[in-house]
């Protein structure tokens, strides 16, 4: 079950103030600052989704990304295994709306994507990878590692 | 990416960053120049009628529950359940005490190029609900703000002008 249960409607201009936030942070505070509040992010906000992929649970990890870029129109294609997630993004919904109101995409704005999904990760037996295919296309991987 | 609907949950993590280095106010000024993009020319033109028909918008696409009053050259804004704070309290990561403080610094910075008067009762940053008079007429705004000064504590009280 989500622990944000946003069912309402939507204001896609916020995609605008992050892209705008990620270049204000990154300019003047420098890329690892922006990296530290991306995890933050990952990791405290969506504290109930890396609580559960601590404990080896990822139904709510899944159930975020079905639902948020469902009700953000995304293209994608989610594969789950028991020990690997796999998340297509065809088209990247935040860089959509930037290109329909005439925005630069900022060059961090994958980062938000791999940063977020490593926070919520962090000391879990979960690991994130982002491979970007094209724009706006990535492959998000969640593994899930055993260690020896 | 970073949901649409997360995006104030973010914010509130690059708030309590800054908050800590002392330098939130620069970023307000950056917010508000993104805002810009959005609706000072909507403000410049439209006057009240113009901020009147933004927030009916924003009303609608943010899911704010807010009484908007439109009369006598005075457009008053109540809101009685802010979405954007709403979010940040609930909220794992726990609310920045000087969230709402990004509301007032932008939107005083974008009244001021539309040559608008704001008078801004924040309310208390652990309660979602705040009041906007907006005037375009200098001494109709001074004359509001004695009447509200009397009521409102000043702690919670801006004004533009």
């Amino acid at each position: 079950m989500l622990r944000y249960q946003e069912n309402n409607e939507l204001h896609k201009d916020f995609h605008s103030s992050t892209n705008m936030t990620l270049d204000y942070i990154a300019g003047k505070y420098g890329v690892d600052a922006l990296k530290m509040i991306l995890r933050r992010t990952g990791r405290r906000v969506y504290k109930s989704i890396h609580d559960k992929l601590a404990s080896g649970d990822a139904s709510e990890l899944v159930e975020h990304l079905n639902w948020f870029f469902m009700r953000e129109q995304g293209k994608y294609q989610l594969t789950v295994e028991e020990d690997k997630i796999v998340f297509e993004v065809f088209e990247c919904p935040a860089q959509k709306h930037l290109r329909k109101i005439g925005q630069a995409i900022s060059p961090y704005s994958c980062l938000q994507t791999s940063e977020v999904n490593n926070g919520m990760c962090e000391d879990t037996p979960w690991q994130a990878e982002l491979e970007i295919v094209a724009p706006g296309h990535c492959i998000q991987t969640f593994r899930k590692v055993v260690k020896k | 990416m970073i949901p649409s609907d997360h995006f104030v949950r973010f914010y509130n993590e690059v708030f309590k960053f800054l908050d800590e280095k002392g330098e939130l106010d620069e970023y307000f000024a950056r917010i508000a120049k993104n805002q810009e993009f959005f609706c000072l020319q909507q403000f410049k033109t439209g006057g009240l009628q113009g901020v009147y028909d933004y927030y009916l918008k924003i009303r609608h696409e943010e899911n704010c529950q807010m009484d908007i009053v439109f009369e006598d050259n005075e457009l008053i804004m109540k809101m009685t359940r802010c979405p954007s704070l709403s979010k940040a309290i609930d909220n794992d990561a726990g609310v920045c005490s000087k969230y709402c403080q990004h509301c007032l610094g932008w939107t005083q910075r974008i009244y001021d190029l539309a040559g608008l008067y704001q008078i801004f009762d924040l309310g208390d940053w652990d309660d979602p609900t705040c009041c906007e008079w907006i005037f375009d007429d200098l001494s109709k705004a001074q004359a509001r703000f004695e009447e509200i000064a009397e009521t409102v504590p000043a702690e919670r009280l801006y004004k533009n002008f």
